[in-house]
């Protein structure tokens, strides 16, 4: 990081490759959105280089990312004022036969957490795909670590709540006709 | 222990970071609280959601901005080194615009007072005194000053940045143009155009109301790279009476997590 802060863009590839995919994976989950998710990484990234100054040597280079990331999703929201954004495309893609109901749950539970409020969303994004300890996602979110804990237990309960009641709601219709149990979806792109 | 009870520990418990009698308790209560066990059940399914990969275009696309970004930058130092060259040659363009008109109606109307004095002055003086020399040098430091001032009003940037950059050359700066600096600073919409006007008081610190200056436009600038530019000033200053100012601006709502964190690094610097 040291030498992006010196001005040696190029050293900013061998970041790009490193922190694209979980940063992609963050808004893709955040957003279910791709293409907004796509062009997000990339606002990340210009801010690497525009605000490399700002970084401080020693601090950990992973909180400092992500803050970015969230700068850069909220100020997106604030010039372009938010719509539910839910892409069929978005659900995992089609498992093989033997593999139909985990596929089922799977898509059960993506939509369960698109469903959930999008604070509860994100620190569940954060604490179980992400990879961050409670200690940073309480540095991230400016709030004590007995509170990160608190909120992620409760955006778990919400999670169980929303899960169940849409399986059960998915094996009610199943029931009542196969065929439109499930929304059409194309296989992942 | 209580649904409530375990809750507190389940994120730990979750993490595989509960260790001894508080895991044993969580998991007591989990062979007894189906809801709770439910919970932890669909925490681990989260697992089942595939990790989102980025498409190979991202790579590219990424590849691309950093090529223009460079190129911008290239451009932009490769422009300012011939501005600097071209100022000398758009000084004759500028006499035509009506602040050039005015300023060289000024420099006339010296050279004529000057000339008067002078030959005026022969007969009863051989040579020039000391002393109407300090004043022809005063009456052009003037001058620059007004065109100082003139040029800091202009519609365009480019003109305020010129304006800016000719300030640089004074060592001690009027009153009037240092106000009018710190109003640039303040002010000025363009985010080039504050950051040179900081640069142009950033030598002249002895002055008191150019440091409580930088302090009020800390206090009001919206824009990130002006705000981490004024905190380094004061840091390079070594201004520990920015000190509390610093703290109390960290405390501003919805402030760019960077810029706060640079105005941190700035307190521990000064103490």
């Amino acid at each position: 990081m040291l030498d992006v802060r010196n001005g040696a863009g190029e050293r900013l590839g061998v970041l790009f490759d490193r922190y694209q995919a979980p940063l992609y994976n963050f808004y893709a989950k955040l957003t279910g959105d791709r293409t907004l998710s796509e062009d997000l990484v990339q606002e990340v990234f210009l801010r690497i280089l525009k605000y490399s100054r700002s970084y401080q040597p020693g601090t950990p280079f992973r909180a400092w990312i992500y803050q970015i990331a969230r700068n850069a999703r909220v100020d997106h929201y604030r010039k372009t004022p938010k719509h539910i954004t839910f892409e069929p495309e978005m659900a995992p893609p089609v498992k093989p036969k033997d593999a139909a109901q985990e596929s089922q749950e799977t898509e059960l539970l993506h939509r369960a957490l698109m469903g959930m409020p999008e604070e509860k969303r994100e620190i569940l994004i954060l604490s179980r795909f992400q990879e961050l300890k409670y200690e940073e996602i309480a540095r991230l979110l400016g709030c004590e670590l007995g509170t990160v804990k608190t909120r992620i237990h409760r955006a778990i309960q919400e999670l169980r709540q929303i899960f169940r009641q849409l399986e059960s709601g998915a094996a009610g219709s199943a029931a009542a006709a196969p065929a439109q149990a499930l929304p059409p979806r194309r296989a992942g792109t | 222990m209580n649904c409530e009870q375990i809750g507190e520990l389940l994120p730990d418990y979750l993490q595989g970071e509960l260790r001894g009698e508080k895991k044993e308790f969580v998991e007591l209560h989990l062979a007894q609280c189906a809801e709770c066990r439910d919970e932890v059940a669909v925490w681990k399914k989260l697992a089942l959601l595939p990790m989102e990969q980025p498409s190979a275009e991202s790579r590219l696309r990424f590849e691309a901005m950093l090529h223009a970004y460079q190129e911008g930058r290239e451009r932009t130092s490769a422009g300012f080194a011939r501005e600097q060259h071209a100022a000398r040659w758009s000084f004759w363009q500028w006499l035509r615009t009506p602040v050039g008109a005015v300023a060289w109606s000024a420099a006339l109307l010296l050279i004529g007072i000057f000339a008067g004095n002078y030959f005026g002055n022969r007969a009863a003086r051989p040579t020039p005194g000391q002393d109407e020399m300090a004043q022809m040098h005063q009456e052009l430091t003037n001058m620059r000053q007004l065109v100082v001032l003139s040029l800091l009003t202009q519609q365009s940037a480019s003109e305020r940045l010129q304006g800016v950059s000719w300030s640089r050359g004074e060592a001690q700066l009027d009153p009037q143009v240092t106000a009018a600096l710190l109003h640039t600073l303040r002010y000025d919409g363009n985010v080039d155009v504050r950051l040179a006007a900081l640069d142009a008081l950033s030598r002249h610190a002895s002055q008191p109301q150019v440091r409580s200056g930088v302090l009020d436009a800390l206090q009001q600038d919206q824009s990130p790279l002006v705000q981490v530019a004024l905190i380094d000033q004061l840091v390079e200053w070594r201004d520990r009476e920015a000190t509390q100012h610093l703290r109390n601006f960290e405390q501003t709502p919805n402030l760019n997590p960077a810029v706060k964190q640079r105005a941190e690094w700035a307190v521990s610097k000064l103490n």
